[in-house]
């Protein structure tokens, strides 16, 4: 019982809701493994689950590597893509001309699908990682500034009224509402961030680069290694979820007095 | 006697998000006296919470003077409101604990013992989501009290809560009122509660709220449950309900 609990805390739906999600996923596999073998299908054109759990203990790939390098370029990014996102929020919340201002930047940059500029970034800053960096940052701060900015300002008036009657400063109305009122939207927008973070590294990869999960799929591509691709799939899939989980982890850490939903 | 509050002919306009005029308040003029509870009893709309806001300096009048009697100390209010407002990343005790911080006082005392008289011991590290909705009232309430204002502003401080923990709280807010001997606006629509809980009531008119009745409650200051059924409870009722009808009457004529 106390295992179910906890899981609800994280949370993660109870322990009792796991029982068909988890039957699902492993008919799903068996099914698959089983169509794979029954119509003979190739390894390169769909691959079996047994042969891809085979491709991380055979053959010459460096898998550690690979997945070290995507989740470094992710996870720098995105700690830059918080701080860059905050800062933004602050100064759109802070002043109104300022807000003004870079709207139109805001907006545009919004509707602009962002992987997009990813080959442009590229003539811009050189083919390094810093480019890489940059596009997931660029992935990953949006979100953080349109759910801080709203945090920042979508607070109970009556409190901002309480402060104001007792004389509080605009900086302790800011530091003792506004700021924590923030608190759970910057999660929310931290959920998508790192999410965001994991598309950019892999568009980054696929435009140039030559290690990470990426640039893995696209030179299995190339060599009709399918089994490969696969491979870096399942890895990042697996790396997603523990970003998501580490994101709401900490959530729970910092914010006993929410819940959401 | 001194005055706490003094409102003279203090009038009140907003513009709207379509730019229409609205008059919320004209000519109101009041005080209120230190150590007394006075009620604001009004049709919903009616500008109570407006002047509320105006009395703690929040909001600016259109015309009119408001005078605050400092007494040598600082002016500061306690305010309640229809909802709690507790800030949902604070523990009780913190929450509680908010104006002292706000006006720097460093004798956390009042914390403790306000704890004690709204019987939430035991609560303290709990944050508001782990409260039901008369605890989160009781604590809201707790809050307005703690740094001794020199009057506490209800806004319709029990709107939403059941019929039965709303009674018990009024009790218990005229416990607070009377024991602590703190000076109090109340504004309401609830005639009853105004009734049990203040000294005299102000029935005020439909938009653009003016007084236009005072009516005296001729109860004991310290008041008790079964005052509710005190047949001078009943005649400071009756009064303020007949005024509100007529008025209600006046407006249903004049649309129709």
């Amino acid at each position: 019982m106390a295992s179910i609990g906890g899981a609800r805390r994280l949370g993660l739906p109870g322990l009792a809701n796991y029982g068909l999600p988890v039957v699902s996923f492993v008919a799903g596999v068996v099914l698959w493994q089983l169509a794979v073998e029954f119509f003979h299908i190739p390894a390169y054109l769909f691959p079996s689950p047994s042969a891809i759990v085979r491709i991380f203990f055979t053959g010459n790939i460096n898998w550690v590597q690979h997945t070290l390098v995507t989740l470094n370029e992710a996870v720098t990014g995105s700690a830059i893509g918080i701080i860059v996102g905050f800062a933004i929020a602050l100064l759109i919340t802070l002043s109104a001309t300022l807000n003004k201002i870079l709207m139109p930047y805001i907006v545009a940059l919004q509707v602009l699908p962002k992987v997009a500029i990813a080959p442009i970034i590229y003539i811009l800053l050189g083919f390094t990682n810093t480019s890489r960096i940059i596009l997931i940052v660029i992935l990953t701060f949006f979100p953080i500034v349109i759910n801080v900015s709203t945090g920042l300002t979508d607070v109970d008036r009556n409190l901002i009224f309480l402060l104001q009657s007792l004389r509080a400063s605009k900086a302790t109305i800011f530091y003792k509402v506004r700021l924590p009122n923030s608190l759970p939207y910057f999660f929310d927008g931290l959920k998508i961030g790192v999410s965001g973070a994991l598309v950019g590294a892999i568009v980054a990869e696929f435009v140039s680069s030559n290690s990470g999960l990426g640039f893995l799929i696209l030179n299995s591509q190339y060599t009709f290694n399918t089994v490969a691709a696969f491979g870096a799939f399942t890895i990042l899939t697996v790396l997603g979820l523990l970003l998501y989980a580490a994101v709401v982890l900490l959530a729970r850490q910092l914010m006993p007095w929410y819940r959401s939903g | 006697m001194t005055s706490v509050v003094i409102l003279e002919n203090v009038s009140k306009h907003y513009t709207t998000v379509k730019g229409n005029e609205v008059q919320a308040l004209k000519d109101v003029s009041l005080s209120v006296q230190k150590g007394e509870t006075v009620a604001i009893v009004g049709p919903s709309g009616c500008g109570k919470s407006t002047l509320l806001r105006l009395i703690a300096g929040v909001e600016k009048p259109g015309s009119g003077r408001i005078h605050r009697e400092t007494a040598g100390a600082q002016f500061a209010v306690g305010y309640v409101f229809q909802d709690s407002s507790l800030m949902r990343w604070r523990t009780v005790y913190d929450n509680i604990k908010l104006p002292l911080e706000v006006v720097k006082k460093k004798d956390l005392g009042n914390v403790d013992r306000l704890i004690e008289m709204i019987g939430m011991k035991g609560f303290e590290r709990s944050y508001p989501i782990e409260l039901s909705g008369g605890m989160q009232r009781r604590v809201s309430i707790a809050r307005a009290f703690v740094h001794e204002p020199s009057i506490i502003l209800m806004d319709e401080p029990f709107t939403g809560v059941d019929e039965l923990t709303k009674e018990a709280l009024e009790n218990e807010l005229g416990t607070l009122i009377r024991t602590l001997n703190v000076t109090a606006l109340l504004v309401t629509h609830d005639i009853e509660e105004a009734v049990f809980l203040s000294d005299r009531i102000l029935v005020m008119s439909p938009r653009p709220g003016a007084i236009v009745e005072e009516v005296p409650v001729n109860l004991p200051p310290a008041r008790d449950p079964s005052m509710r059924s005190n047949i001078e409870f009943f005649a400071a009722a009756n009064k303020v309900r007949a005024k509100l009808l007529e008025m209600h009457a006046m407006k249903v004529d004049a649309a129709t």
